[in-house]
């Protein structure tokens, strides 16, 4: 039973990928660059515009700001399953790239469904897309940044990409501090050094006292714990000991 | 970051330690009615019960055992694991006036209030009588519950999913993937960042170096 309904899941699960979008080896490398080119070239004529919008085989406007036309005006908008992790570990990394900027665009279409919606203090039709795309988005990150994570290990051996440390801060606390970027360097930056990376030799009392308080809390916890488990015994003999 | 932190700290409803939780979602109006800021309840005990050890499932047939409806038998509408409760449809309620509007006394309405565990049993599908459950296991490893009266094998209720979707009636529209798409595979390992590797494909160019920049 367990196996037919998998089965019969992993068949009829569907994504979020537009079919204009879909890799193929007929959209090859070359054809995207040509058609990169041919932007530059159209809009480098005209005065005033430097940038080129889009460099996909499709060219539209603000209509990808809207759903197709047969959705408008209906209450209910029929969507697929969110990608997966597990689904998504399978593409390739342009794979990934391309798909990310489908779910963007999806996912601008839905901001201005839900804030016409909201314009019009109307609901907006099936709001559980919004938080199909976002989960999908998220997943995709994750993935992204496991392969960077990876390849990062190997090659450097550390597993953060931004660097930092463990530093003591004024009041006694010790936390990863994680480093920014400067154009000079710490020796010559005047607001750096007045940063305080010691705890001062007056703040030990205060830190006692502070442990024990968390001492004493963790006693009334186990307490608290002790006391209802009693209670619970004595109103429920016959139940089971938690396993927590 | 720290804004989002702060932003869904916002969202994030806090209840106190000794919150009273009841059929209500604390962030609901009736809840906050119930349970208004100031308000010190006595604690309610409930019976421990082990996550592998819960028997009844939303959607099951059930018998209630004690209380006014005695004897009848009803679908669990929901469970409240937390309290031990389930909700029945239709069964063991009161009635209560919905919609209240000044001049108008609102909806006369049966709402059904939730029963303890103790006093509902699942019913055995071959006799329709109620009977205690234990978990056992099939030949094929699957655990099920297993009637202790008469040994029948109680199936596990067939719950639709959150979105409405209906797995083996679904058909693709325009925007979605095909299954043989979504489930290629297209990966090659190889030891170029996403950036560089999209950056080969689309024939990008990068001639800026980077300055150099102090971390600390």
């Amino acid at each position: 039973m367990a196996s037919s309904s998998s089965l019969g899941r992993v068949l009829t699960l569907c994504k979020r990928f537009q079919s204009v979008f879909r890799i193929s080896p007929a959209i090859s490398v070359q054809h995207c660059a040509v058609n990169l080119k041919r932007c530059q070239n159209n809009l480098l004529s005209f005065v005033g515009q430097r940038r080129a919008l889009h460099t996909t085989v499709s060219r539209r406007g603000l209509e990808e700001f809207f759903d197709q036309p047969e959705n408008w005006g209906e209450p209910n908008v029929k969507s697929g399953a969110p990608w997966t992790a597990k689904q998504l570990r399978t593409k390739s990394n342009e794979d990934l790239h391309k798909l990310w900027y489908v779910l963007l665009k999806e996912r601008n279409m839905l901001l201005t469904l839900a804030q016409e919606a909201k314009r019009q203090s109307l609901q907006m039709p099936s709001p559980e897309r919004m938080k199909k795309i976002e989960r999908s988005m998220v997943r995709l990150d994750t993935v992204v940044r496991e392969r960077e994570t990876a390849l990062r290990l190997l090659q450097t051996g550390q597993e953060k990409g931004r660097p930092g440390d463990w530093r003591r801060n004024v009041f006694g606390y010790e936390y990863w501090y994680r480093f920014k970027e400067y154009t000079i360097p710490w020796y010559m930056n005047k607001r750096h050094e007045r940063k305080k990376f010691y705890t001062p030799h007056f703040v030990q009392p205060h830190i006692r006292l502070r442990i024990e308080r968390f001492l004493r809390e963790r006693a009334r916890k186990v307490n608290l714990k002790r006391k209802t488990l009693a209670k619970l015994k004595e109103r429920f003999p016959q139940m089971k000991l938690p396993s927590s | 970051m720290r804004l989002t932190a702060l932003l869904s700290m916002a969202a994030r409803v806090v209840a106190p330690k000794d919150y009273r939780y009841g059929t209500n979602r604390p962030w609901t109006e009736a809840a906050k009615r119930m349970n208004p800021p100031g308000k010190r309840r006595k604690k309610v005990f409930v019976e421990p019960i082990e996550a592998e050890d819960w028997a009844i499932l939303k959607g099951d047939m059930v018998e209630i055992l004690a209380g006014k409806d005695k004897g009848k038998q009803g679908k669990v509408i929901q469970v409240f694991r937390r309290r031990n409760w389930v909700i029945l449809e239709g069964l063991n309620t009161h009635f209560r006036y919905v919609g209240k509007v000044k001049d108008y006394r609102g909806t006369y309405v049966a709402s059904e209030a939730p029963l303890l565990l103790r006093d509902v049993a699942l019913v055995d599908p071959s006799d329709r009588k109620p009977t205690q459950i234990e978990w056992k296991y099939t030949e094929e490893g699957e655990r099920v519950r297993v009637s202790s009266r008469t040994g029948r094998i109680i199936p596990k209720p067939v719950v639709e999913r959150r979105d409405g979707i209906v797995p083996l009636q679904w058909k693709d529209g325009p925007k979605d993937t095909s299954p043989e798409d979504a489930l290629e595979k297209t990966y090659v390992p190889s030891l170029k960042t996403l950036e560089e590797e999209v950056m080969e494909k689309l024939g990008i160019q990068e001639h800026r170096r980077h300055q150099k920049s102090y971390w600390y």
